[in-house]
């Protein structure tokens, strides 16, 4: 531990740690203390410590049995929607050194320039799926979305990873209404990449956004998308 | 009688045998080992992970929402998550039972704040064994039940006004603020007795042997 490590500012260290572990934090009190994590060993051993306590704690609660609906229920979803493990690197035609260029031009140009790779890849497909490039900010990485018969894939290369006990989830956005989930959450492989199927068809949706969320992912985006693919 | 269906029932039973062999199989894979199968797509394998921890998640879910319905609905929303997210199970952040729990500790705080309408009498913990009909009460083993004592034993042996502030964060998902404001209590004293409170149990579980 450096003494960078250990001297983080002027942060009550620990002072946080246990209500953090415990869900208690949010909003800017919630960033600032993410923020004060990333630099402060103190912290961070003090939330491993805390985080195994609060692991246990659900054995707490008296213990139930499940009902036999609720497993029929969950396992009737499950086999209704196959789903295709993340299999980083499938797609050979992988558009991730284009994009990355394509992203560095911005603004008017990069519409442009995004629009060209679109044209060019639904022709190369051959099998009638259009290639999206989405834009990825502030992080690292390229993402583009994947439409056959109106199905969509969300495939991502070389992403920053979500961070810890955080995961991204994917949100679908109608005209100027609010977001809603897409029921999809994802993590990236060791090289950032992930291939993620949408379980719904796009119809009507105008915008497809990632956001980094906490594991289990939430209702309503808490914050900035880092992924964007405009569909209008 | 001519038995005309009898190769195709030979079929099936050969099918069912193999079913029933790949079952007992799956039975004996370790959580990790599962959810590499669960990854590529494996119904079955998520299956037998739901016969393991879908009872501990129904119980966190109920403990927390205080109704059989929204437990349902917390847990069925986190499982399909899980099986929708594709998201790689890391084994060096810790169990499967601990990473399923979570995300349905986080569904249930979510759905909490969607509503906003809970009080802290739904997160009270007292009488809630004695609510349900004793044919639901029912433990998965007995190793389980024996560390589900002991973190209960832990939780009722703190202060109470720490074992308040812990339960209404963690069973009751209200912020240090919304707890602050139910209690009266300056923000910073309930950070404390948090940390007082979760520092008192590592000591005691780790005694008990109930922590790795």
């Amino acid at each position: 531990m450096t003494q960078r490590d250990q001297m983080s500012g002027s942060h009550d260290c620990g002072g946080d740690a246990a209500a953090y572990v415990l869900g208690a934090l949010e909003g800017q009190e919630l960033e600032a203390f993410r923020t004060h994590l990333e630099q402060c060993a103190v912290c961070r051993d003090e939330v491993d410590a805390f985080g195994g306590v609060v692991n246990v704690l659900p054995i707490a609660a008296p213990q139930q049995r499940a009902s036999r609906g609720l497993r029929r229920r969950v396992m009737r979803e499950v086999r209704k929607e196959p789903r295709r493990a993340a299999h980083p690197g499938r797609f050979g035609w992988s558009l991730s050194a284009l994009g990355g260029r394509a992203w560095a031009v911005g603004g008017a140009a990069c519409a442009v320039v995004a629009a060209a790779v679109v044209v060019g890849l639904t022709v190369s497909s051959g099998g009638g799926a259009t290639v999206v490039p989405a834009r990825v900010i502030g992080i690292a990485g390229t993402a583009q979305l994947r439409l056959t018969n109106g199905h969509a894939e969300l495939v991502v290369h070389h992403l920053t990873p979500p961070g810890r006990r955080r995961v991204y989830e994917v949100w679908l956005q109608r005209g100027s209404s609010a977001p809603v989930p897409a029921s999809v959450l994802f993590a990236v492989s060791a090289d950032g990449d992930a291939d993620v199927r949408l379980p719904t068809r796009l119809h009507g949706v105008s915008t497809v956004m990632v956001t980094s969320e906490p594991l289990g992912g939430t209702s309503k985006p808490t914050h900035a998308p880092v992924i964007v693919a405009r569909l209008d | 009688m001519q038995t005309r269906f009898l190769p195709g029932t030979a079929t099936a039973a050969k099918a069912a045998t193999a079913m029933f062999t790949l079952s007992r199989s799956l039975n004996r894979l370790a959580d990790e080992d599962l959810m590499e199968l669960v990854r590529e797509g494996e119904s079955r394998a998520f299956e037998v992970i739901f016969d393991r921890h879908g009872d501990t998640a129904y119980s966190l879910a109920y403990r927390m929402c205080g109704s059989r319905a929204r437990a349902e609905d917390v847990v069925q929303d986190a499982f399909l998550s899980l099986w929708r997210s594709g998201t790689r199970y890391d084994r060096t952040r810790g169990s499967v039972r601990s990473w399923i729990l979570s995300v349905v500790h986080n569904r249930a705080v979510d759905a909490f704040r969607r509503e906003a309408t809970r009080s802290s009498l739904q997160v009270g913990d007292e009488g809630l064994a004695e609510r349900l009909p004793s044919g639901e009460l029912v433990e998965a083993d007995v190793e389980r039940r024996d560390d589900a004592g002991r973190v209960r034993g832990a939780l009722r042996d703190l202060p109470v006004d720490q074992r308040e502030v812990i339960e209404l964060s963690y069973f009751g998902g209200f912020t240090h603020l919304e707890i602050a404001e139910m209690l009266s209590l300056p923000p910073g004293t309930v950070k404390g007795r948090m940390r007082l409170g979760l520092s008192k149990l590592r000591i005691a579980l780790g005694a008990e042997g109930c922590l790795p």
